[in-house]
């Protein structure tokens, strides 16, 4: 189900820093060491996986992050999206995918949490607590799984200075918390 | 605190792994005509030298993915990191 219920509802802006809660969005984890997966999707979201680690590739509706070399998270990019699009579009990737043994299709909207932060702070706030180094980073479209503040993360760099952020629902108040907490010092 | 090349994303820090024990380790094809003598030493006994070792890792807080690695135990340098299936690169 589309999450209704999100954990946070809140929006926060700093000195050059704006960070929100965006919900509800599709999220899709993909799994699959197939040949035919690639134009599958291609098929189906008119976007391909990346092959390339640490990359992302998308279009207007969606966006399509490396996980690993046979893991992909799929979200939607605008949250207008309605329950209704989400069914079609889990029920398409599944009866494509899952149901012909392509691969494995799983409905992870309510497992992550995706928060946005925008302005020119956010790889200094970011850096506060995690061991990756963002230099080679700022490229558009690069993905990285790493941990803040302890707590598993993937990042996706959207735009400059434009991140969007993914964190467990459970730990997703600790994370809003602990940025919060660390703008105050940027 | 050292930085590991996985061979999936590239270069990270230490603390996104986690060590898996010592690596190519064949597990015996007939367990049942072992001695408990035997199995326990294919079960727990491992050689953990000063030196060059080979183990298993797992880039847990990433790609999720197993990779093997050398690395001498007494000075934390990493002499290569292969993936799980692949001969080690060194001897
Ligand atoms: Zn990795």
């Amino acid at each position: 189900m589309l999450n209704f219920n999100p954990p946070i509802e809140e929006e926060k802006k700093y000195n050059d820093l704006k960070i929100v809660e965006v919900e509800p969005t599709i999220k899709i984890n993909l799994r699959s060491n197939k040949r035919e997966f690639s134009t599958k999707i291609g098929k189906i979201l008119s976007i391909l996986p990346p092959n390339e680690a640490n990359t992302s590739s998308g279009n207007e509706s969606y966006s399509l992050l490396w996980l690993s070399p046979d893991e992909w998270l799929v979200y939607s990019n605008n949250n207008t999206k309605s329950l209704n699009d989400q069914i079609e579009l889990e029920n398409n990737l599944f009866n494509e995918i899952s149901k012909l043994n392509q691969g494995a299709v799983t409905n992870v909207s309510d497992h992550w949490v995706m928060i946005n932060l925008k302005g020119s702070k956010i790889f200094d706030l970011l850096a506060k607590s995690c061991p990756f180094n963002f230099k080679n980073f700022k490229k558009k479209g690069s993905v990285v799984q790493t941990v803040v503040n302890h707590v598993d993360v993937i990042i996706h760099n959207k735009d400059d200075n434009d991140l969007n952020l993914f964190v467990r629902r459970s730990f997703s108040e600790d994370l809003w918390l602990w940025i919060n907490d660390s703008a105050r010092f940027l | 605190m050292f930085i590991i090349n996985c061979p999936y994303c590239g270069e990270r820090d230490q603390t996104e792994f986690s060590c898996g024990g010592e690596a190519h380790i064949e597990r015996p094809k007939q367990p049942t005509e072992l001695s408990d003598d035997q199995w326990a030493e294919y079960l727990f006994m491992r050689k953990n030298i000063k030196g060059i070792q080979f183990e298993r890792w797992n880039h847990a807080h990433g790609c999720r993915k197993w990779f093997n690695m050398v690395r001498d135990t007494s000075n934390d340098k990493i002499q290569a990191v292969y993936k799980m299936g692949e001969k080690p690169p060194v001897k």
